[in-house]
């Protein structure tokens, strides 16, 4: 009886290792017909390919990761895992991809431009150079809210309230990107304001819905949870209205040039094979232009933007010389 | 869809299984179980999907108990009083009893949690926000008051906490987001978190002290029977306690950030204040099991509140559940009882289930859970081992977090060996943070406002309130201390 018992464990340690283990390549064999390419000699995917998220579980880059891994294993015929490895406002995890192995299987889903930010304000072990974009999925760019009651709403009332008590307009943010949004906002409307740091979107809202801040920096994904509790958006920081909120409007109406968003990105490690990377664009391609995919991302609220591997790399050179003069005029309020 | 169809019963039971078996393995808890069955609901209808994530949410935040009271091996933090209390009384040979009245503590604190979810959800929510950055500091300076009730030299209780809060200021500050004791380390910025904290005390450490012992020298094994409904009528007994442990876990459960911790200490140290038998306290006293495990199942219920009426998550398991329904495009906020009553109301009905079920899978499942006890110390230390250090290596994937459960094993079975008490430790790096992040939040806003610290936090009545509160237990727990020296 004793005996059986302490087998039974010992089996148990095992089966659970495999079954939470699927991180490491326990499951060896094809969840469907392998219809990966034969590309130059090289057969890819042999085995399991993972995809590092540096954010925890049940976020947006969470989501996008999980939508991804399942869309992308179907075409590739292989098991992709999902890592969480959060930490360090995605640094840890960002770290981790670079430092992988550039052999295809370890992939990471990331809201860009947190690399970028992370760059430029902390002595990290990655650079721009140090990934291979892949393809972008989604566009959401970032706002400014008002709660519920709230004097403000437009930008002008920012302005009126703002120059009249400089530094008393208090914006809740959270996240490298939130702050600097609060910070590049500011700057744009000449006025001084007082950003309150949070640790997530929950506390953000909590705050916001409650009173405790006037404003709060977040991005349009946080619109009809605040909407329909009586909060409203001031605006976007958006080229153009977006499709699924076309009646907000965006900074550039009211003439200010602010520009700002997350765009979750595939990427692989710097020095990935030419053709590895050829299997894997055309997969992302095509499940890129599928219409179901489109579907997907959008019942799950996030704005959906796909940009193939040559049009990501131009986007994200764009987008990285708009944010860099922006972070280097507030990096002490970095340090 | 019927909540008792079939298939919605298969999905429940299934959850509550899986949640007690993740629960009662030491570093996986609700939480992990949760993102690791995130995955499936994605082709679940969404009712569905989501009691499955409800079941287990509901199981773990019981199975931690089991490990807990029968091997002093907590499988969640949330079951460390379970341990403090439930492992003497295992150790005298009442283990099954201490085993019944966890599970039926649970069942109240379970029911009356999901049943203020049901009624109260909207007025809960507003509630719940009116905790600003000022409420929050003074219900985590309650937290740690309480430190003070627990057993112990108060000079080796003091020495714990200030060694956890120590802890909670390792890593990049929230704030200003300077490098704080990272010595230069990339896995040291993220901070040290709770799990791998109280893995490497109370689980690690255990184990190490028992290394080397023989079976007989851990726990005699007794199989003293207990009937199921002496113990249900002596909870029945004592509903104050039941009621007030329920409400207390559902009020801090309500709170973002606050969690599920500070909920089961704080209604913990409540139990032992009013207590005829204070003394009795860390020594098997079942009152503490009741208070603990009634206040963290009562806020597996209210947790939910903010999340179904604001989009706002009480906790990380509850941040994990929201995904899960963005995944399903469900807007969260007042208008879901309006445009999904559908998927809102089975939900929150179907949570009721999820308590039956529990209960069920756990009092009958005590005659198998007691078996543990027969087995060997031989196996038990390297089954345990292997758990824990495969659960601090889930929490993040991170190898990093096995080492700092080892290092903090080996600190544990010190201070085991020189009497300085683990619980503080664990509320000083859970509450550290919240007081410190929220006094720098209140800095920023009073001077936005241009009106001093002391004027903005005591603005509201709430917070006022809350003082109150603080200066009370404060001055409970010194005249506590001073009763017990006179006796």
């Amino acid at each position: 009886m004793k005996r059986k018992i302490g087998i039974l464990l010992v089996g148990l340690v095992f089966m659970l290792a495999a079954f939470v283990g699927c991180t490491s390549e326990t499951n060896q064999e094809a969840t469907g017909e392998t219809n990966g390419e034969v590309a130059a000699g090289v057969e890819y995917p042999t085995k399991n390919i993972q995809i590092i998220v540096p954010y925890s579980a049940g976020g947006g880059g969470d989501t996008v990761a999980r939508i991804l891994s399942d869309a992308l294993s179907q075409e590739l015929g292989r098991q992709i895992n999902v890592v969480n490895r959060e930490g360090a406002g995605g640094e840890i995890g960002i770290a981790e991809m670079a430092r992988s192995n550039p052999d295809g299987y370890t992939l990471g889903v990331f809201g860009y431009p947190d690399n970028f930010v992370l760059e430029h304000t902390r002595d990290t072990d990655f650079t721009f150079e140090s990934f291979e974009y892949l393809a972008a999925f989604d566009d959401m760019p970032m706002g400014i809210f008002a709660g519920p009651d709230s004097p403000f709403q437009s930008t002008d009332d920012l302005v009126e309230f703002g120059t009249a008590n400089p530094g008393a307009l208090t914006i809740g943010e959270s996240g490298a990107l939130g702050l600097l949004h609060v910070l590049a906002f500011s700057d744009h409307l000449g006025i001084e304001t007082a950003p309150v740091t949070f640790s997530g979107g929950g506390e953000l809202m909590n705050s916001l819905l409650g009173k405790h801040v006037d404003l709060v920096s977040t991005s349009s994904m946080s619109h009809d949870p605040i909407t329909d509790a009586g909060g409203h958006p001031i605006g976007f920081a958006a080229a153009e209205r977006m499709a699924m909120f076309p009646e907000v409007p965006t900074f550039k109406e009211s003439g200010y040039d602010l520009e700002m968003g997350v765009s979750r990105v595939i990427v692989a490690p710097a020095g990935l094979p030419e053709e590895i990377k050829e299997v894997l664009t055309a997969a992302l391609d095509k499940i890129g232009n599928d219409p179901e995919l489109k579907a997907r991302f959008e019942t799950a609220a996030l704005p959906y933007r796909y940009l193939g591997s040559e049009d990501v790399s131009e986007f994200l050179t764009r987008s990285n010389n708009t944010l860099k003069p922006v972070i280097e005029r507030n990096i002490e309020r970095f340090k | 869809m019927s909540i008792l169809s079939p298939s919605v019963l298969f999905v429940i039971f299934s959850g509550v299984m899986i949640g007690i078996i993740v629960g009662a393995i030491p570093g996986l808890n609700g939480a992990i179980g949760i993102s690791l069955l995130l995955p499936i609901t994605f082709t679940l209808e969404p009712q569905i999907g989501l009691l499955l994530l409800g079941g287990i949410y509901m199981g773990g935040m019981y199975g931690g108990s089991i490990t807990a009271i029968l091997l002093n091996v907590p499988g969640d933090v949330v079951a460390a009083p379970a341990a403090m209390e439930g492992y003497p009384l295992t150790q005298q040979g009442r283990s099954k009893e201490a085993l019944y009245y966890s599970i039926f503590s649970s069942m109240f604190g379970g029911f009356i949690g999901v049943l203020i979810l049901i009624f109260f959800t909207p007025p809960l929510a507003s509630f719940a926000l009116k905790f600003g950055p000022a409420e929050m500091f003074f219900i985590s300076l309650s937290g740690l008051v309480v430190v003070g009730a627990l057993a112990g030299s108060i000079y080796k209780s003091l020495f714990a906490v200030l060694f956890g809060l120590f802890i909670s200021t390792v890593g990049v500050d929230m704030i200003t987001a300077s490098q704080r004791f990272t010595m230069g380390n990339i896995n040291l910025r993220s901070g040290i978190s709770v799990v791998p904290v109280v893995l490497g005390l109370f689980c690690l450490a255990e184990m190490f002290l028992n290394i080397g012992k023989k079976a007989t020298e851990v726990v005699e094994y007794k199989d003293q029977d207990i009937n199921k409904m002496t113990v249900i009528k002596d909870i029945v007994r004592q509903k104050s306690l039941v009621i007030k442990s329920s409400l207390i876990g559902t009020f801090v459960g309500l709170l973002p950030g606050v969690g599920t911790t500070l909920a089961v200490f704080l209604s913990y140290g409540e139990a032992k204040r009013v207590s005829k038998n204070p003394e009795l306290f860390e020594k098997g006293n079942v009152e503490g099991i009741i208070a603990a495990e009634a206040a963290n199942n009562a806020t597996v219920g209210s947790s939910l509140v903010p999340l179904l009426a604001l989009g706002v998550p009480g906790s990380p398991t509850s941040a994990i559940i929201a995904g899960a329904l963005i995944i399903h495009g469900v807007i969260l906020g007042p208008s879901l009882f309006v445009q999904r009553p559908d998927i809102a109301y089975t939900f929150i009905f179907g949570m009721l289930l999820t308590v039956v079920a529990m209960t069920l899978i756990g009092a009958f499942g005590i005659k198998y859970f007691s078996y543990i006890l027969k087995i060997k110390m031989e196996y038990i230390v390297p089954t345990v081992l292997v758990f824990t250090i495969f659960g601090a290596y889930s929490l993040r994937n991170n190898v990093f977090d096995v080492l700092i459960a080892i290092i903090l094993g080996v600190i544990g079975a010190i201070f085991k060996k020189t009497g300085v008490p683990l619980a503080p430790i664990i509320i000083g790096v859970v509450l550290g943070g919240l007081i410190e992040t929220n006094l720098m939040r209140s800095m920023t806003i009073a001077n936005a406002r241009q009106v001093s610290l002391v004027r903005y936090m005591l603005t509201n009545p709430l917070a006022i309130v809350l003082l109150v509160m603080v200066c009370a237990i404060f001055y409970v727990v010194i005249k506590m201390r001073a009763t017990t020296k006179t006796q």
